[in-house]
């Protein structure tokens, strides 16, 4: 996706709904409650409901690209014969998606790294294709445990977005930001006027007031990779994770993390027929690593959490120059006994 | 009122005298409110613990990992480990014990009390102060808890920002313990035993699958509710693929006819699968702490359905989990007089 | 009984599939008798022999629900007459709590059923099976714990 010139429009929030109705070639997607306290991504039902006030989702949307399980084909065979493959790759229907917060369009961007740079994957690249992402600048810090820009996002980062939206009074600043989002502006024909210098101005305020609410700091980033392979051996781990109870929280809700499992669903046993599935796993559970042999590698919680903090602060930066965490803080505010990944860098990340 | 410091010396004593190998306690949390489990072997670092209503975790979840750990780093060390009870943990280390999970005198129960109220539900408080952030709650007498804002302290009604179990518990102090802080107030009945579950009961059947098929279509199958659960002790669960090596030779139709209880994909049947199995493999285990349901993201109202066995345990079988450590176990156990007249 | 097989057929042409989990020493002999006594009653319900009917994980009843079952029957000796003495006890127990708990999350009532059939009852087992079978077709396919496939 190439940038283009950026165009900025302004959209009066009363005017949402009625945009969103020109969409409807477009199945759209908006945070709303699925239960009680429970944020997630949902079909947008009646436009003139969707408020865009939201906390951070208890999901990040990467399910929308990397869904939880994915077919990657289905089998049969009849005995004697030769087993027959039948590839099924993703044929969506073209989605919007709005409310993205920055923290989880730049996670996208790190799963377009895994699943784009060194090996192609059509699963995945089928869907990103059809996915448009509406940011949403956060002018409050959506939940109390942010802390992007201590890992080098912003509240109104564009990576990884098509739009960005930031609420002003009364209105909403809407900025293209690729050529699918530019369309997406078009589409909405008349609802946006072009933003005049005054409203330039107001969203520079509000960027700069969004930055400057209080965030947990990660100090000297740059050094945090090194610091934690010189204390890769440190009992600390050990110690740090002696209340973890080996849940999938962290890595299932991070928008980042996109470590799967690949397992057969036989549907029937004579003939022999069923499908060959993605799901969503995590380096948390005991049987990540567990080898046929019953050996573990990672037996311990100490070295998972090790695996977690590494993967995303020494890994993936000595593989692709960039933190695997964007600071959403959902690890922090949803792990069921407070292990805070902050604190861990804090502790075994400074030199 | 409970005396924290009281406790703290207490744990510092054992430590010193060199009576436990660790205390397993609370400490204060940098990532949020609620406090965090803590094991300590040093002395010094005793000070750390705290004992308020934000202390919600059953530690007696620690004592099955610790034995897990044990095991694995072949330790000699053979001195009891201590750990701070609530009147739910308590009950479920005496499960744990009924259970032979582990002996006697391999643990040092501090037993605390809940001071008549019990502990806070973290949701319900943050929609009470309304967005503004809680410092602190401490308890505050029987009925009310000391909540702390940016804006000074408040004291709120207790039962109104209470866990759910709390408000249902029907023995808030330790049943088993070595040493209890705290007043023995286990006196309160806020709510009547088992009042959500009957509530739900009265849903005609078809509503029932309606709210349930829609709190199994969330599931995450992120397993907290099974990993903080003290009494999902298996080695090996049914939802885990451990024992399905798939070696090179392993051929389609052997892939086939091997028994697969649970797929790994996120759908209603496979999760339907989990829970029941999970809520089934409780039945007169469950001591009602609830940690199933706290930690769930997705706010599936997993004490629900452990509950409705719980009830049934008590109200059919009196059975109470977790009150005699030498009585046999539900299901291990039977009357002349349990209900024959549903069989044909 | 005569024309229990014509009076499965019904209108839709549902034919329940029953999974029956029947002790050995007693139920499963108790349906050898029913069949070499020619007793006729609905063939839906498959068989599967099991030591006791304590030995009943509640994993069979929930993966055979999960399996595509329409309905799930466990058959046991009557109390006092189990070959291990009290098996039949801990079953009673188990299986009490399993319906209770699949009642509550909304499987319709009428799909899980226990009974005592000893080896003698052939006549009683064709009934128990017959009058299932007749239950299920009310109720139609199970579907709520069925696996998509």
């Amino acid at each position: 996706m190439t940038k283009t010139v950026a165009m900025e429009k302004m959209l009066n929030k009363a005017d949402l709904a009625a945009w969103m109705g020109k969409l409807d070639s477009h199945r759209l997607f908006s945070p709303a409650l699925e239960d009680e306290d429970v944020w997630n991504y949902m079909p947008v039902e009646e436009a003139a409901k969707v408020l865009l006030n939201h906390p951070n989702t208890v999901r990040p949307p990467k399910g929308f690209v990397f869904p939880q399980r994915e077919v990657l084909y289905e089998y049969s065979q009849v005995p004697g014969e030769a087993p027959v493959l039948n590839e099924t790759l993703p044929d969506p229907a073209p989605a919007v998606v709005f409310g993205v917060r920055p923290c989880d369009s730049r996670g996208l961007v790190r799963q377009d790294i895994v699943f784009t740079k060194e090996y192609e994957d059509p699963y995945y690249q089928g869907r990103r294709a059809k996915v448009i992402y509406v940011g949403q600048a956060c002018n409050q810090p959506p939940s109390p445990n942010c802390f992007c820009m201590s890992v080098g996002g912003s509240p109104c980062a564009e990576d990884g977005l098509d739009v960005l939206m930031t609420e002003l009074d009364g209105k909403y600043h809407v900025k293209a930001l690729t050529p699918r989002g530019s369309e997406l502006l078009a589409k909405g024909g008349e609802l946006f006027k072009d933003a005049q210098a005054a409203d330039k101005a107001a969203v520079e305020k509000a960027h700069a007031s969004a930055k400057a609410h209080p965030q947990r700091p990660i100090k000297d980033l740059g050094k945090v990779a090194g610091a934690l392979k010189a204390n890769f051996d440190s009992p600390a781990w050990d110690e740090m994770a002696k209340a973890c109870i080996g849940c999938g929280i962290c890595t299932f809700l991070c928008p980042t993390c996109h470590c799967f499992d690949i397992s057969d669903e036989v549907k029937c046993s004579s003939p022999c027929k069923g499908e060959r599935v993605r799901t969503w796993d995590s380096c948390q559970f005991p049987d990540f690593t567990m080898h046929t042999s019953g050996h573990n590698p990672r037996e311990t919680l100490g070295s998972r959490l090790r695996q977690r903090v590494c993967h995303k602060f020494l890994y993936f930066v000595e593989n692709h120059d960039t933190q695997q965490c964007t600071g959403c803080g959902r690890c922090v505010s949803l792990c069921p006994v407070g292990i805070d990944i902050v604190s861990v860098v804090e502790r075994l990340g400074q030199p | 009122m409970i005396d924290v410091a009281a406790l703290k010396a207490h744990a510092k004593s054992l430590l010193e005298k060199g009576s436990v190998r660790a205390v397993i306690g609370y400490r204060k949390s940098t990532a949020g409110l609620l406090a965090e489990p803590a094991t300590i072997a040093d002395a010094d670092a005793t000070d750390d613990l705290i004992f308020d209503p934000t202390c919600v975790q059953n530690l007696a979840l620690y004592l099955v990992n610790d034995k897990k750990e044990r095991v694995h780093s072949r330790s000699d060390d053979k001195r009891p480990i201590a750990v701070v009870a609530k009147g739910c943990d308590s009950r479920a280390i005496t499960v744990l014990l009924q259970e032979k999970h582990f002996p006697r005198e391999s643990v040092h129960v501090i037993g605390v009390s809940c001071e008549g109220t019990g502990v806070v539900d973290a949701r319900k408080l943050a929609k009470k102060l309304d967005g503004k952030k809680a410092l602190s709650v401490n308890f505050d007498g029987s009925e009310a808890f000391s909540i702390t804002t940016e804006d000074g302290a408040q004291s709120i009604p207790a039962a109104e920002v209470m866990a759910e179990r709390c408000l249902e518990c029907r023995s808030a102090h330790p049943t088993l313990s070595d040493m209890t802080f705290g007043e023995a107030k286990s006196e309160r009945a806020l709510h009547a035993p088992f009042q959500a579950v009957k509530h739900k009961m009265k849903d005609e059947q078809d509503n029932r699958w309606a709210f349930w098929a829609r709190q199994f279509d969330r599931c995450l199958r992120c397993y907290a509710c099974r990993s903080v659960c003290p009494m999902c002790y298996c080695e090996e669960c049914v939802v885990d693929s451990i024992n399905f090596a798939v070696l090179p030779d392993t051929t389609a139709d052997e892939k086939a006819d091997r028994i697969k209880w649970i797929e790994r994909s996120p759908a209603r049947s496979e999760t339907a699968m989990y829970h029941m199995v999970r809520a089934i493999h409780l039945a007169g285990r469950c001591v009602d702490c609830a940690e199933c349901e706290r930690v769930c993201p997705v706010n599936i109202p997993l004490r629900l359905l452990n509950t409705r066995l719980e009830m049934e345990a008590f109200e059919t079988f009196e059975y109470n989990p977790g009150s005699d450590m030498n009585a046999p176990t539900l299901t291990s156990s039977f009357r002349d007089t349990d209900p024959n007249s549903f069989i044909r | 009984m005569a024309n229990a097989v014509e009076t499965a057929k019904d209108e839709t042409g549902f034919e329940p599939k029953i999974v029956a989990f029947l002790c050995k020493w007693c139920s499963s002999a108790g349906s050898d008798l029913a069949g070499v006594s020619r007793l006729q009653y609905p063939s839906n319900a498959v068989p599967i022999t099991i030591m006791c009917s304590g030995s009943m994980s509640p994993m069979f009843v929930l993966s055979a629900f999960n399996k595509g079952a329409d309905g799930v029957l466990v058959s046991g000796c009557h109390p006092g007459d189990c070959h291990y003495l009290k098996g039949n006890f801990f079953a009673r127990r188990k299986i009490y709590l399993v319906q209770k708990l699949l009642q509550f999350v909304g499987l319709e009532n009428d799909r899980f059923r226990m009974s005592w059939v000893s080896a003698a009852e052939g006549v009683k087992f064709a009934g128990v099976v017959d009058e299932f079978v007749k239950d299920i077709k009310k109720l139609g396919p199970q579907t709520r714990l069925k696996a998509k496939r």
